[in-house]
C-alpha cells in the first residue's frame, strides 16, 4: 500500500486537530484512507496503527464499529440508498430493488449483517444506511458523494446513467 | 426526619453511610455492605468502572424525596446528601430482563461448565431470581467454536457475555491490546489480535483476562477459576523481584492453579505468565528426589539424607582440619528465602568459621549495594512501586522492565500511556521505547559517558536543586569540578547519542516536580556498574528527587529474594543487617550472640572462589540453588573451578549443568513446597506459605541448613519461619519489628521498627548515612572492548526473556517452552546483509573465550555493531562467550559488554 504523498500530508494536518489523544484521529485517518482507497485494507488499519503510534487492533475495533468503514472492496460507483423511516415511507425499499436490478446485484445479499452488495462486473455497489439527513426529499440515495433527492425508483436507471 | 448530612454522607436504603471523595456509588454499597448486595457483570474491581452492562442499576435522588433516576451505580460517583435505592421495583425488575436477555444468547450447560458455581452469571442469574427466560430462542452464538491453540490461555466464546472485561484487563492491567471489540450490536464478538487465535496473537500470557472474565469465555489449561480445589494458599512468587502475591488452589497435595490476590498491594490482581502458569516444574519427572552421593567410579548414587550428611560432615571437617575453614565457601540463593540464606551465612560464618559466603547478588545488583550504600548509605530501592502512580517523569535505564519484571513493567506502561513522560536510556529498542518520549540509545558500556552528559546539562541549565544539595549533600564541589571538566562533544561520540536529545532528556527529568529512576542490570553488570550506580544517584540528590513520593532510585532487583540474600549477610564482606565484617566491635558482636568464634579474614567474592579454587586454595564449596555453569559468564573458567574442586555440595531441585559437578547432592524444596519470607525489590518483606508438602524424598533448604548445622555439633532449633524469623529480627536491626504475625499478607517494607511500622520510602529528613555523596567519575572503555575489540568487533550484550527465567532450570519445565524454546541472536539488518544472515539461519558466535551456535532474528532493535541475546538454554550456552570482565569495586560480571564476532553456519 502506497499512501500519496498529498494523501499523507492531508492526514497528518487532519491529526493536528486532535492534540490530546492521537486515538481520536482514528476516524478522520480513516475517512481520509477509504475516500482514496475506497475501503479499509489490513494494511490501511496497520498503516494507521503506525501512524498514530497504536496497536493495530485499536484501529480494527474503530473500523469494524462504523458500518461507514467498508473492509470488502466496493463498485467502481457506490451508491448508498437510506433506509431509515421517512424514506422507508417513501419507497426507499423499492427504491433499493430498482437499483439492483439495474445494476445486476442480488437483493438477497445486502442484509443487515452484510449491508453492501457489489454487482458481478465489480461496476456497481449499492448499500442500504442509515438516515442520509435529508427526510424533507425522501427518498433519497447518495451516489458516490451526490445526494439524488426525491428519487422515482422507476428511474434509477437514469441516475446510474450518469456515472457511466 | 432529622438525620446527619455531612459532606460525606449519603443513605443506601434509607440509612446513612459514609464515603470518600471519589468513591462510586458501587464503591460505597460493595465496602458497606459485601460485594454481590447490588449485583454487577461488567464491573471487577481491578478494573476501572465502566457502565456495560446496567445491572447494576440503582435508583437516585438527590435529596429525601426527591424525584428518582436510575443509574448505573459502578460508574457514578457518590454525593453527599444522595439516597440510593438498591431493591425497589423497578431496578430488580430492569436488572432481571437485562439478565433474562444475556441469557437468550448463553448456553445453558452449567453443569459440566469448568467455572459453575464461580460463575458470575450465575451467581447474579440467582440473585435476580431469574427462573425462566421468557424470550424465545432466537439467533444466536452458541455454536462459537473453542480456541485451544495456545499453551495456557482458552477461550469459549459461545460462553462470552460481551461485558468487556477482559479487554480492559488486557489495556489497564497488562497495557498489551492484544483484546477488543469487533464490530456492534449482535454482531459484537470478542477478538485477539487482528482477529485470530490466542496462540497466533501477540498476547504475553499473563492470565489477567482469564481471571477478569466473569464466566469460561477466557480461561486457562490449568482451569483456574474452577471450584474443585479444596485449599488455597497465600504466598509469594519465585520469579522476579517484583514479589507478586499469589494464591495458590490444591486439592490433596497437588498444585491445580494459581490467580493473583485482587487485595495484593504488590500485584493487584496480576501476574505474568511465569507466576500465573509457569508452575508445573515444581513435580516435574527430572525433579531430584533422593541425595545423590558420587562413587569413586564417577557414577551417581542414591543415598539416604542420613548417609548424604554424614558424608559431608566427614569431608568437611577433614578439608577444614587439613586447610582451615578458608578452604571452604558457600553460595547461597536469592531464589531461597531470607531464613535459609540467614541460616546458610550462619553456617558458613559461624560454624564453618570462614567469611566465604556470597550470593548471585554478586552477578547482578552487587553494584547498586555497593553503589547505593557509598551515595545515601543504604542498598536498596529508595521508594515503592505505588509511587509509580505518584511520579511526573520516569527514567528507566539499563532494564527491560516489560520482560524482566513483568507486572512493575505493566505498571509503569500504565502511566506511561495516561502520560508521564518516559525516559529510556538502553542499547536496544526494548518493549516500551515506543512508548517514551525520549530513548536515548547509546552504545553498551557508555553508562557513565551519558549520566556525566546528563548531570552537566543539568547544571548548565541552571536546574541543580541548590538548597537541597546544600543542606542534604556533601562533596558538590568536587562533583561539580568534574563536570566542568567534561567535553561534551567527546562523550557524544563516545555514547553515540545526539547531545541534544540528552540535553532534552536531562531538562525533562530535572524539571520535573517528582522524577523517579529505575535500572537493571544493564547498569551494574559493567566494568563501570557501581560508578554508574553512584552516577544515577547523583541525579537524583542534584535534582532534589530524594524522600518524596514518586522519586528516588529504585533498583529492580532480578531474583526473588536477591534483596533478602544480601540484607541477609550472604556476602564476604558484611554481614547480617550488613555490618562490616572487618570491624571488630562487629566480630564481637556477632560472636557474643551465636557463642562461636567470628571470622575475621576476609571473604572471597563468587568470581574469586573460582580462581582460588583453580589456584588450589579452595577445596570444598557449597551451593544452595546456583547453577553458576550456566549463568556465571566465561563458562570453561567456572568448569574448570568446579572440575579443580575436592569437595562440591550442590542443593537444588533439578540436575543442573553444575549439579552435575558436584560430590553430594542434596534434593531440595521449591518455593511452593517450603515457609518463610522473600524481600521484593521496594523492601517489601513478605510471607511464603507452603501450598503442598515437600516432593517425598526431598527438604526444605532450610531445613537442611538447620541439620547440618546440628550435625556440626551446634545448637541449632529445628527449622520454622517464624523461629527463623525471630532470630533475624534480634541481629538485623532493620528487622527488628518484624514477626511472622505482623507481617500479615500484604508484608512490610524494611526498615520495619518495633511495633511493626514500616517504610514505604526511605532518606525522608536525611540520608541514612547522613549526608547524600556525590561521587565523580570519568568514563572508562570496557578492557574488555580494548583488549579485544579489534580482533572481534561486534558488541555483544545478554539479557533475558519474558518467557524464561535465567537458567531456565524451571521455566524451560513448563508451558513456557512451547511458547519460546530457544535462545535468539539479534543482528542488525546492516550487518546481517554484510554477512549474508537472514532471519532463522544458524549462526557461529565467537568471542576471545569460545564460541556457540544460535539461531540468527535480524531486526533494528539494536544498532549496528551490535548483537544481542539471552542465556536460558544449556542447549545454547551463551556463556561460553562472555567474559571475565567485571564491575571495578564489586566483581559484577561484564555481561553487558563482550567483544564477539559472527559468521554464517547455515
Amino acid at each position: 500500500m502506497e499512501v500519496p504523498a498529498d494523501l499523507e500530508a492531508r492526514i497528518d494536518e487532519a491529526i493536528t486537530h486532535y492534540p490530546v489523544s492521537r486515538r481520536s484521529a482514528v476516524l478522520p485517518v480513516l475517512h481520509l484512507l477509504q475516500h482514496h482507497f475506497r475501503y479499509i485494507t489490513e494494511e490501511s488499519v496497520a498503516w494507521t496503527a503506525a501512524k498514530l503510534g497504536l496497536e493495530p487492533i485499536q484501529v480494527l475495533e474503530v473500523v469494524t464499529f462504523y458500518p461507514g468503514f467498508r473492509q470488502t472492496a466496493p463498485g467502481k460507483v457506490h451508491v448508498r440508498v437510506c433506509r431509515t423511516l421517512a424514506c422507508a415511507m417513501a419507497g426507499s425499499y423499492e427504491l433499493l430493488e430498482k437499483f439492483c436490478q439495474a445494476s445486476g446485484i442480488d437483493r438477497e445479499a445486502i442484509n443487515h449483517h452484510h449491508p453492501i452488495g457489489v454487482s458481478p462486473d465489480g461496476k456497481y455497489s449499492i448499500e442500504f444506511v442509515e438516515c442520509l439527513a435529508s427526510c424533507g426529499t425522501a427518498p433519497v440515495c447518495l451516489v458516490e458523494d451526490d445526494l439524488h433527492e426525491k428519487v422515482d425508483p422507476a428511474a434509477v436507471d437514469k441516475v446510474l446513467a450518469q456515472y457511466s | 426526619m432529622s438525620q446527619d448530612i455531612s459532606p460525606s454522607t449519603a443513605f443506601i436504603d434509607g440509612k446513612p453511610f459514609l464515603f470518600q471523595s471519589g468513591e462510586t456509588i458501587l464503591n460505597v454499597v460493595d465496602r458497606h455492605l459485601g460485594r454481590g448486595h447490588v449485583p454487577t457483570l461488567c464491573d471487577a474491581p481491578q478494573l476501572e468502572p465502566y457502565g456495560a452492562c446496567r445491572v447494576c442499576s440503582v435508583e437516585v435522588a438527590l435529596q429525601d424525596g426527591g424525584p428518582r433516576r436510575v443509574v448505573a451505580s459502578c460508574h457514578t460517583p457518590m454525593a453527599p446528601g444522595m439516597h440510593i435505592f438498591t431493591e425497589t421495583q423497578k431496578v430488580r425488575r430492569l436488572r432481571k430482563n437485562i439478565v433474562e436477555l444475556v441469557l437468550t444468547d448463553h448456553p445453558l450447560d452449567c453443569l459440566t461448565c469448568e467455572v459453575n458455581g464461580n460463575c458470575e452469571l450465575q451467581t447474579v442469574a440467582a440473585k435476580v431470581g431469574i427462573r425462566k427466560v421468557r424470550y424465545p430462542e432466537g439467533e444466536n452464538h452458541l455454536d462459537r467454536k473453542k480456541d485451544l491453540s495456545h499453551p495456557y490461555m482458552t477461550s469459549d466464546l459461545s460462553k462470552c457475555i460481551n461485558c468487556s472485561r477482559c479487554v480492559r484487563a488486557c489495556d489497564e492491567i497488562q497495557g498489551q491490546h492484544v483484546l477488543s471489540m469487533h464490530g456492534r450490536g449482535f454482531n459484537a464478538r470478542i477478538i485477539k489480535g487482528m482477529d485470530t487465535t490466542f496462540e497466533e496473537s501477540p498476547c504475553v500470557s499473563c492470565g489477567a483476562c482469564s481471571q477478569a472474565c466473569p464466566t469460561s469465555a477466557i480461561s486457562d489449561v490449568f482451569m483456574s477459576k474452577s471450584i474443585e480445589a479444596t485449599n488455597k494458599t497465600r504466598t509469594v512468587c519465585t520469579y522476579c523481584g517484583v514479589g507478586c502475591n499469589l494464591t495458590v488452589a490444591t486439592k490433596g497435595n497437588e498444585v491445580l492453579s494459581i490467580q493473583a490476590p485482587v487485595d495484593a498491594e504488590v500485584n493487584h490482581a496480576h501476574t505474568c505468565l511465569k507466576g500465573r502458569f509457569a508452575f508445573k516444574f515444581y513435580n516435574h519427572k527430572d525433579r531430584l528426589r533422593k541425595p545423590l552421593i558420587r562413587q569413586p567410579d564417577g557414577a551417581f548414587k542414591e543415598a539416604t539424607w542420613d548417609e548424604a550428611y554424614e558424608h559431608i560432615v566427614t569431608n568437611l571437617k577433614r578439608i577444614i582440619a587439613a586447610n582451615g575453614p578458608q578452604a571452604v565457601a558457600g553460595i547461597s540463593s536469592a531464589r531461597c528465602t531470607n531464613e535459609e540464606n540467614y541460616l546458610m551465612q550462619k553456617f558458613i560464618r559461624h560454624v564453618v568459621g570462614t567469611n566465604n559466603i556470597d550470593c548471585c547478588a554478586r552477578v547482578c545488583h552487587s553494584p547498586t549495594a555497593w553503589g547505593m550504600q557509598k551515595s545515601f548509605g543504604t542498598g536498596a530501592a529508595t521508594n515503592s512501586f505505588e509511587d509509580i502512580g505518584y511520579t511526573k517523569c520516569i527514567m528507566v535505564i539499563g532494564a527491560n522492565p516489560t520482560e524482566g519484571h513483568p507486572v512493575t513493567g505493566a505498571r509503569l506502561k500504565q502511566a506511561v500511556m495516561k502520560g508521564t513522560p518516559l525516559i529510556v536510556i538502553d542499547p536496544r529498542r526494548i518493549e516500551i521505547v515506543p512508548y517514551a518520549k525520549y530513548h536515548l540509545q547509546l552504545r553498551p558500556g557508555t553508562n557513565v559517558a551519558l549520566l556525566n552528559m546528563m548531570a552537566r546539562f543539568i547544571l548548565d541549565e541552571g536546574l541543580v536543586k541548590k538548597d537541597f544539595v546544600e543542606k542534604r549533600c556533601e562533596n558538590w564541589e568536587e562533583f561539580e569540578a568534574g563536570l566542568r571538566s567534561l567535553d561534551m562533544d567527546a562523550l557524544e561520540k563516545i555514547t553515540g547519542v545526539d547531545k541534544e536529545l540528552v540535553r532534552a532528556a536531562a531538562i525533562e527529568y530535572a524539571s520535573s516536580e517528582a522524577a523517579m529512576s529505575f535500572h537493571g542490570l544493564g547498569v551494574t553488570e559493567h566494568e563501570q556498574g557501581a560508578k554508574t550506580v553512584m552516577l544515577i544517584s547523583n541525579l537524583a540528590m542534584m535534582t532534589g528527587n530524594i524522600g518524596r513520593p514518586g522519586v528516588g532510585v529504585n533498583p529492580l532487583r532480578g531474583q526473588n529474594n536477591v534483596q533478602g540474600a544480601a540484607d541477609m549477610g550472604c556476602q564476604p564482606h558484611q554481614g547480617a543487617g550488613y555490618f562490616e565484617m572487618n570491624d571488630i566491635q562487629v566480630q564481637k558482636r556477632y560472636s557474643e550472640f551465636y557463642g562461636t568464634n567470628t571470622p575475621s579474614e576476609p571473604g572471597w567474592k563468587i568470581p574469586q572462589m573460582f580462581d582460588n579454587a583453580i589456584a588450589g586454595n579452595l577445596k570444598a564449596l557449597w551451593l544452595m540453588g546456583e547453577d553458576v555453569v550456566q549463568t556465571d559468564p566465561d563458562a570453561h573458567h567456572v568448569r574448570h573451578a568446579m572440575d579443580s574442586l575436592e569437595f562440591l555440595v550442590v542443593q537444588e531441585i533439578f540436575m543442573t549443568e553444575t549439579a552435575k559437578y558436584a560430590d553430594v547432592i542434596l534434593p531440595a524444596a521449591s518455593f511452593l513446597e517450603k515457609s518463610g519470607t522473600f524481600t521484593n525489590a521496594e523492601r517489601r518483606v513478605q510471607r511464603v506459605n507452603a501450598a503442598v508438602k515437600p516432593l517425598e524424598g526431598t527438604k526444605p533448604d532450610g531445613q537442611i541448613m538447620c541439620e547440618i548445622i546440628q550435625r556440626f555439633g551446634h545448637p541449632q532449633a529445628d527449622y520454622t519461619p517464624d523461629g527463623v524469623l525471630a532470630e533475624i529480627a534480634q541481629i538485623v536491626p532493620f528487622f527488628k519489628g518484624a514477626t511472622w504475625e505482623n507481617l500479615g499478607e500484604q508484608g512490610k517494607q524494611w526498615p520495619i521498627r518495633e511495633g511493626g511500622v514500616d517504610t514505604q520510602i526511605m532518606h525522608v529528613e536525611q540520608f541514612a548515612r547522613g549526608k547524600g555523596h556525590f561521587h565523580f567519575f570519568n568514563w572508562q572503555e570496557s578492557t574488555e572492548l580494548k583488549t579485544n575489540g579489534t580482533e572481534f568487533p561486534f558488541i555483544l550484550t545478554t539479557g533475558r526473556i519474558l518467557e524464561h527465567y535465567n537458567c531456565g532450570t524451571m521455566t524451560r519445565r513448563t508451558g513456557n517452552s512451547e511458547i519460546v524454546a530457544k535462545d535468539l541472536l539479534a543482528i542488525n539488518p546492516a550487518d546481517a546483509r554484510a554477512k549474508s544472515i537472514n532471519t532463522g539461519d544458524t549462526v557461529k558466535l565467537f568471542s576471545a573465550r569460545g564460541e556457540v551456535e544460535l539461531e540468527a532474528s535480524v531486526t533494528d532493535e539494536v544498532k549496528p555493531g551490535i548483537l544481542y541475546t539471552t542465556f536460558h538454554f544449556p542447549e545454547n550456552m551463551v556463556n561460553n562467550v562472555t567474559g571475565q570482565g567485571c564491575d571495578a569495586d564489586t566483581l559484577c560480571p561484564e555481561y553487558k559488554v563482550v567483544a564477539a564476532d559472527i559468521v554464517k553456519v547455515s
